[in-house]
Formats: structure tokens, sequence, C-alpha cells
């Protein structure tokens, strides 16, 4: 046992694959510690808030200013306004404007800056200019004249009378350090289309789908090695009526099968338990006939049948003379059914069958959400990279941990 | 062996690459009902389906491009008489150039039709064709038929250019609803006599009409029938419309064809309106202004900011008051204060709707003719703004609605509260506001449990009663409303219909209401009108029947000015409203689109 554990950890696949299910497993359990916050609290306010370190407002008006002799990153203005913006500038103020082509290619960008001042009037007629290049301008026009404004801020609080009274001002110098802040909050992957903090809620559902995965395997691990030993090792009648189960369940598409069990269960049944245990009842099939077969052709090996002659029970028979034979498979199929047991999660809650939104999050449930949000089409790529990955990286380790195993077990394939 | 196994696998997918590139290539040369990108203007979010006939009295019709008789009625293939406008709230002349009522007690109206107006055929529309339309609309029990019954009494043609209109009047000879014949205004297709008669022929009986495809249709509309099949619907222009008559439009719409793809989902939808495919887009996009901000793509909305469209409805999440635990209305009341409704308007509309704290919470929609409707300041007591988790909990302690056995969820009189909230699946900003509604509830110890089925599962349940909590809307902007919306909330004798798509879903029955709403039907005087609707919206806030989760708009109108520009937008003047260049005096826009400048 102790050579064969060696003999595993030898092999560099399942070593890989190891490392990143591990890594992966300690993450979900270290990152709660640090992180205490509930995963599907909604934070933010609003979609998809993208990844960085949210500071409050009003503690950076607060807290103590720094003035630091630097140049702000404003220089001037012309310098501050995108070249594609400044070309529509001087395209605008030529046909609309009333500034004449020369004067438009002498102005250097500060003086376009001045003539849009100057004579940028968003209510002018702009015959031919689409609606949403109208909007854009005015849009425009505000920014530069929040550019154009280099007075300080003044801060002012509301008196008795509800009239506002000066209590200070903010110059372009003056900087705040982030360490004295205590309102902040490092989103790492953002928020989702609740506004939930991404990171924390992927780690939660990390941890929920191995859950998922691992309950769903050994379920159907356990089923499918229970039948296929019996039902190999004693034949006739008995297998018969097993296999014809099997073969039944084999014929009608699981996923049919999960689907329609899911949805009749409804969703407040719908917990982690029972998601698994409903997904290892629909995929022990394969594990039992494998088993079965294997059996079969053990069991008339000549240490079966002296145990037979000696009189050994078939439990005994069977868990001692056949199960050591097979247990190097079982264990390889256990792995592969925890990967699939995850992604008929990710399936299911893709469908929106998956357990209650407000309960638990699942890897399934933030895919479907970011899909519903289209956050594929809007650029929120925080959403659903991250949940795409973790899939990705656990499946991929568990196939890799399973292919280091063959390698190890397979006759056939050892070096 | 396996090398010529190889071999022939190679030349197999060889072969089958170049037959299908052939096949694709000749398909593209022709494919069918295809047209000129500049001459065709494409629409998005209104039709999902294999259109399955043109007959306008079908009980079962899924032709939305062409057929819609809502609050603003689609009058691209068909015509109303008149054309509803939801910016100032007026009817605008169509078919009809004027209508008034004979007498104060409105029991007869008299329209005058267009006398330019002809049908497709060539044959002028005359007062005959208006009664005809009517009368098949009844002889066939058409559900518009049977709905207008009740406040209809008969049509008849004066002359060829008028139309008299007898109402269904009370005991007091007054007509019983008034504003259901306004309606009827904008809402009736006009139909011709002639073809009515040649589908009668051919049909077994007068019911059977409902179920005639209509396919060689006669039609008074700028645009006709030209392509179908399950990809797209397209329309081509009638360059024989009556309506490029001076008294009517004065020219012909700009676009000369209308194509609208069907579109597998949203996300096909949206990927075709960003690279400019699609011009008019009616579906709801999250973060719509990213388009412009960040992809600066040639897209606008009617309004340049935030809600970006015109909020006219209220969807709301209905109580089922007949379950046991939503008939206490501390229990409803709770749920509706502990709902964060800033949190839904931020993510599940992604700020496309007014706040409640910007438009306190009542019947009436954020339009200011219907805002002026009633007394603010009586209301403002009544008026909850959400996320008060304590207020609620303390609602429910004090009316003894307590958890007893421990479990983390209260009962009421011996029952847990645990509902099942119900919308369609796929309809995304709702399922997001039930589950924001979901998560608020269970932190005052009440369990809500989300389910999302097929929209047609959700339209059997809400119709019969079936369901505990449940999200719907009402209708938005229209001529008969707010008098209509608040009947959808309120009125009791809807829950004695059988099958119950009016209103009042969840069966709730408050003699005051009905005895007011009865009343409203026929008031003209403002003063009574605020001081009724008033009244109603005090009812409304204090038992909760159902409450208003959002502000919504009645389409959802983005433009993509890659092909078309002049649409209406909002404050340029036009006057048209936002109705996707489709509906009630929406339509108009399409006299005023131009082409791009390359």
């Amino acid at each position: 046992m102790k050579n064969t554990i060696k003999n595993v950890f030898h092999s560099p696949k399942f070593v890989m694959g190891f490392i990143i299910f591990f890594g992966i497993l300690v993450f979900t359990i270290v990152y709660p510690w640090f992180v205490v916050a509930d995963p599907l609290d909604m934070v933010g306010q609003g979609n998809f808030f993208k990844p960085g370190t949210y500071i409050s407002v009003r503690d950076t008006v607060e807290t103590k200013h720094y003035v630091l002799n630097i140049t702000a990153k404003a220089g001037n203005v012309g310098d501050r306004i995108e070249a594609d913006d400044k070309a529509d500038m001087r395209d605008w103020l030529v046909k609309y404007g009333g500034v004449s082509q020369e004067t438009m290619d002498a102005a250097d960008d500060n003086e376009l800056v001045a003539l849009w001042v100057e004579n940028y009037d968003p209510k002018a007629k702009q015959k031919g200019l689409l609606a949403s290049k109208k909007k854009a301008f005015v849009r425009l026009n505000t920014e530069i004249e929040k550019l154009m404004k280099d007075a300080d801020l003044i801060l002012a609080e509301q008196n008795e009378d509800g009239e506002l009274e000066s209590t200070g001002t903010i110059t372009s110098k003056e900087y705040v350090n982030t360490k004295d802040i205590d309102n902040k909050r490092t989103l790492v992957l953002g928020t989702d289309n609740f506004g939930r903090d991404v990171l924390t809620e992927l780690v939660a559902a990390t941890k929920n789908s191995l859950r998922i995965g691992l309950l769903a395997g050994t379920v159907a691990t356990l089923i499918g090695l229970l039948l296929g030993l019996l039902s190999g090792y004693i034949g006739g009648v008995f297998d018969n009526v097993i296999i014809f189960i099997t073969n039944l369940f084999t014929v009608i598409p699981s996923f049919v099968l999960l689907i329609l069990i899911t949805y009749s269960v409804g969703q407040n049944a719908r917990g982690l338990t029972l998601m698994s245990v409903v997904i290892g009842l629909t995929s022990w099939t394969w594990t039992c006939r494998s088993v079965r077969s294997q059996v079969i052709s053990l069991r008339n090996r000549d240490h079966v049948n002296l145990s037979k002659l000696s009189g050994h029970s078939l439990m005994r028979i069977v868990l001692t003379d056949i199960l050591p034979y097979v247990a190097s498979y079982v264990v390889m199929a256990f792995i592969l059914q925890i990967s699939s047991g995850i992604l008929s999660e990710a399936q299911l809650s893709m469908l929106g069958l998956g357990p209650s939104t407000t309960k638990t999050a699942t890897l399934g449930q933030m895919m479907n959400w970011a899909t519903m949000y289209s956050a594929h089409l809007n650029g929120s790529w925080w959403a659903y990279i991250p949940v795409v990955m973790v899939i990705a990286l656990i499946s991929f380790s568990l196939n890799l941990m399973n292919t280091g195993l063959d390698q190890v077990f397979n006759p056939q394939l050892r070096d | 062996m396996k090398q010529r196994t190889m071999k022939l696998v190679a030349a197999f997918a060889a072969a089958c690459m170049a037959a299908t590139s052939f096949s694709a290539s000749a398909f593209a040369a022709e494919v069918e009902g295809s047209t000129p990108r500049n001459e065709t203007l494409y629409f998005a979010g209104q039709q999902w389906g294999t259109i399955n006939d043109w007959n306008p009295m079908s009980a079962n019709s899924n032709n939305a491009m062409a057929i819609q008789q809502k609050d603003s009625t689609r009058t691209l293939i068909y015509e109303t008489l008149f054309m509803y406008n939801l910016l100032d709230n007026q009817l605008y002349p169509l078919l009809g150039s004027e209508w008034s009522w004979d007498d104060e007690k409105m029991s007869a109206m008299t329209v005058k039709l267009n006398p330019d107006a002809h049908w497709s055929d060539g044959t002028p529309l005359t007062a005959a064709d208006v009664v005809a339309t009517f009368d098949y609309n009844v002889k066939c029990q058409s559900s518009y038929g049977v709905e207008m019954t009740a406040y209809i009494a008969s049509m008849e043609a004066v002359d060829d250019q008028t139309v008299s209109i007898k109402s269904v009047v009370g005991e007091d000879g007054v007509a019983v609803n008034q504003l259901m014949i306004q309606q009827m205004l904008q809402k009736m297709y006009i139909m011709q006599k002639a073809y009515l008669e040649t589908v009668e022929g051919r049909c077994e009986s007068a019911e059977d009409m409902k179920l005639d495809k209509m396919d060689d249709l006669v039609a008074t509309g700028p645009y006709k029938p030209y392509y179908d099949d399950d990809q797209k619907v397209v329309f081509v222009r009638d360059d024989n419309y009556w309506g490029q008559a001076e008294s009517m439009w004065g020219s012909l719409p700009a676009p000369k064809f209308i194509a609208h793809t069907i579109f597998g989902g949203n996300d096909a939808g949206l990927t075709a309106f960003k690279q400019g495919e699609v011009d008019v887009s009616q579906q709801f996009n999250t973060d719509v202004q990213k388009m412009w901000e960040e992809e600066d793509l040639p897209v606008t909305t009617y309004i340049d900011e935030a809600p970006y469209n015109l909020a006219s409805t209220i969807p709301s999440c209905w109580f089922n008051v007949e379950v046991p635990g939503l008939d206490r209305v501390e229990v409803r009341k709770a749920i509706a204060m502990a709902t964060d409704y800033d949190q839904i308007l931020a993510s599940a509309m992604s700020n496309q709707s007014p706040s409640f704290s910007d438009v306190p919470r009542t019947m009436m929609n954020p339009s200011d003719p219907e805002q002026a409707l009633f007394d603010h300041d009586a209301l403002v007591d009544l008026q909850w703004t959400g996320n008060d988790i304590d207020g609620a909990n303390a609602l429910l302690d004090e009316a003894g609605i307590v958890d007893t056995d421990g479990d983390g969820i209260r009962e009421a009189d011996g029952v847990k509260l645990s509902f099942k909230a119900e919308c369609p699946s796929g309809w995304t900003d709702w399922n997001a506001s039930l589950e924001i509604v979901a998560a608020s509830a269970k932190e005052i110890g009440i369990e809500i449990e989300t389910y999302f089925p097929e929209a047609s599962v959700w339209t059997d349940d809400y119709t019969t009663g079936n369901f505990e909590i449940m999200m719907n809307s009402v209708t938005g902007a229209s001529i008969t409303n707010p008098f209509y919306r608040c009947k959808q909330f309120l009125y009791g004798p809807y829950a004695d219909n059988e099958i119950n798509y009016q209103g009042n879903y969840g069966h709730y029955r408050n003699a005051e209401a009905d005895e007011i709403l009865d009343k409203l039907a026929v008031e003209t005087d403002e003063a009574t009108l605020k001081e009724y609707y008033t009244r109603l919206n005090e009812i409304y806030l204090t038992d909760v029947p159902s409450f208003g989760l959002m502000y919504r708009p009645d389409m959802f109108y983005t433009v993509n000015e890659t092909v078309w520009t002049g649409y209406p937008m909002q404050d340029d003047g036009s006057n048209i409203p936002p109705t996707d260049c489709t509906d009630g005096y929406g339509i108009a826009a399409l006299y005023n689109l131009e082409l791009v400048e390359e």
C-alpha cells in the first residue's frame, strides 16, 4: 500500500494534477479565514463594478491631507483631450461653429480648446449630425468645462438655516495616504450583476461545487461498485436483473433524467445535498458495467476458487479476494465521477435548475447570471472568466490525476 | 491499413468541406427575401418566432411585428382610426380625421373618416368598413370583440365618411365606460368589408374566421407583407399608400423595407445591434451606456442619461391574498417594506428606471399628467422607500407574527411563512428582481423561493390564481390610464372570472375600491377625479395587494445610427414618442428618418 502510494506520487502527471487540485482546495479553506464577508451580500449597487480598490469618498475628504509638490496629472487641457475627440472637435467647429478651415489648421491644441469654448453651442443647428454624436459632443463639452476649472474645490456644510457654509478648500496638490483610510474594500474580481463580490462568491462557489462533486462522486461510485461487484460475482438471474436496470439507466440520457428530477423537486428542496445525490443517482451506470466485467474475469481465478472451497462467505470473498483487484480502477473512476459531478451541477445551474440563488453560490449559478446579464457582451470579463477557469482547472487537475494513476496501475502503460 | 484509413478519412473530410463551401456560396448569392441594407430598417426584440398568421381577430397570432393591438397600437400593416401619443396623452388622426361625443352623457360618438384613405387594392375606405370590422369582431367572438361588446352597443354608417358609435349605457343613460370607447379608436384594426366577406365565405362558421391565416390580406397601412420564414420577417412599402396625401403624412415613410430577424435570444439580438445590423432595438441591455461611453458605438437612447427611457408602467409583485399567511396585511406590507428597491433599480434594472425616492410609489406612472391626478401630501405617510428591515421586523413582531419553533422562519396563525415567487424564465430583470425580493425577505424571517417556469406556465398560473407570489406588469401609458391600471390593481369583480387575464390576479376584495372604480369610468370632473384617485391609492398603499418593484418603459428604445438617423429624441421638438418607430404616434418617426451621410 505504502509502495503504491509512493509509486503514484512518482507520476509527474498525478503530482501536477494533485497540486492544482489541492491548491484550489486549500485556497477555498484559507480564504474565508481572511475575508469573512457573506459571499451573497450585495455590496455594489449596480451591475458589474470593475476590479479594483474602492475607497470611501467621504474618508478621502475627512482624513489627513498631505501636500505633495507634484504636478497633477492634469497638465494643460489641450493635452488631456484624446486625439479622436480633438479631431471631432475640429470637424464640428468648421461645420457648425462658423470657424474657417484656415484658422482651424493654424490652431494648436490649446487654441482649439479656446475656440471650442467660444463657439460650441449644443443648441446650434447641426444638420446631418447623428443624434448619438450630438450627445457625445455635449458630454465632451461637460468634460472640457470640468478640465478648464483650475479653481480649488470648496467644501461646504449645510447650517441650521439650510444655507451652505464653507468649511474648507481642496487644492490640486493635496493628497491622502491610502493607509489612513479606514473605509475601503478591494474587490479583486469586481462585482457581479447583483453587485456581489465575485472573488468571495467564487471561493464559496468553488467550495460548494467541490462538495457537490465529492458527494455525487461518492454516491455514484458506491452504487456502481456495489452493484458491479455483486452482479459480476453472483451472476445468473441476479446479474441479468442488475444489468437490465443498468442498461435501462444507460439508454435514458442521464442529463434529461437529471433535469426532470431537479425540476420536479422544486427550488427549496434543491440544496447541495439533494443536488449531489440526484447527480450521483444518475451517473453510476458505467462504473457498474466496468466493475462487473472486471469481476467476471476475476471470479474464476484460482485464489477465488480456493476461497470458495475454503467455505468463505460471499461478502468476504468479494471484499478480500476481488475488491483489491478492482480498487485501483475504482479510485480512478471515482476521480472522474467527481469531475463529472461538478460539470453536471454547472450545466444544471446554467439552465436555472441549480440551488436557490439567494441561499448558495455555485459555479453554475455564477455562470448563469453572468450570461443572463450578458457579461460576455459588455466586457465584464471578471464575472465569468474566473469561473470558467476554476471549472476548467478542477476538471483538468482531476483528469490529470486520473491519467497519472492510469500510468501507474495499467501494466500496458507502465514504462 | 491504418494509413489507408487515414487517407480515406482525409479525402472524405476534404470532399465534405468542398461541398459545404460550394453550397454555402451558392446560397449566399441569392438569399431569399434579402433587401438592400440602405433601404431597410432592421428591428430586434419584437418578433421571437416564425409568424403564424396575419389575422387581427386571431386568438393566437404571434405576428407581433404586424399585429400588436395595445395601448399604442402598431400600424405598419393594419391601421387604426387614431394614433395614441403617450407624450401628450392625445389621439392623433389616422384613418379617422375627427371624433366627438354626441351629448354630455356620451351615449354616442361620431367619427369622421379621412376621405383620402383607401385600401391596398385601391378601393376607398368607407364607414361601412369600420362598421363591418366591429360587427365581424363580435360575430366571430374575437377576444377584442367580446371585450368591446361590454362598452359599445353598435356601430352605424351615417354616410360614407361618418360612423356613429352607440355606447352601452347604464340606467342613468350615461355610457358605462367612455374611456374604453376612446381606447377603441386607437386599438381596433380597421379591416375591409369586402375582404371580411371573402374570408367568411371560405370559412365554415363565423368562429372559424379567427383561424384564417389571411395571407392574402387587404389593409390600409404603409407596408405590406414581403417575405417571412423561420429566419426573418420582411415588409415592403406600399408605394400606393394613401397616407402620402397632404391630409395625412404628405410623403411615404423613408425605409422601403421593414425587417426583423428572428434571433435565438437577447444575446444574438444584441450582438447584431452592436454591429449595426439592427437599427432599432426593443431589447433590455445591461449597462446600455457602455455602448457609447466605452465602445464608442453610434448608439443612443431616447434620454441621454439614466434612466435612458421613458418609464410608463409598474412591474409589480402580486400577493395571492387567499393564501394563508399572505392573507395577513402585515406580512404583505413587511415584505414590501423590506425589499431593497435601490438594489433592484441599480442591478436588476441596470439603472434604467426612476427610483421610488424620485417618484414615490402609487398606482400612477411617473408621467406628469398622471402624477397630477392625486394629492401627494395625503399619501406621504403611507409610502415606503424600501430596505427597511427594522421597520418590517417591528411590524411583524407587533402583529404577533414571530418565529415560534426556532427555525429562523416566522409563523402567522400557525402557518410557516414560506412562499414561492414566480415569473417566466429568461425574463432577466424580473428574475433578478424576485431574487432581490427573496434576499430581503430572508432578513425578516420570511422564506421566499423563486420559481421561473416557461412563460406559458406562468400565464396559466396567474390567470387561474394558482400562485403565492407572482411578478407581472400592468398597462403603461394609455388613453384609459391611470383608470385602467388602478382597476387592474384593485378591481374585485375581476377575481370572479374563472380565467382572469384582466387584473387583480391575487383576488383582493375591497367594496369601496370597486365602487370608486365604477364611478371613475364615467367621471370627467377633475377635482372629483383627484379625490377618487387619492382614495384609491390610500387603499392600495394600506392593504398592499401588490407592490411595484420598479418603473419600466412599455418598450425599450435603443437605436444604432450606422445606417439611419433622424430618430425621435427627448427635447428635439418633434413630439414623437419613443415607441420604436412602429407604435401609436411613434410611427411618425418613419417619415423623418434619413440615411447617414457617408
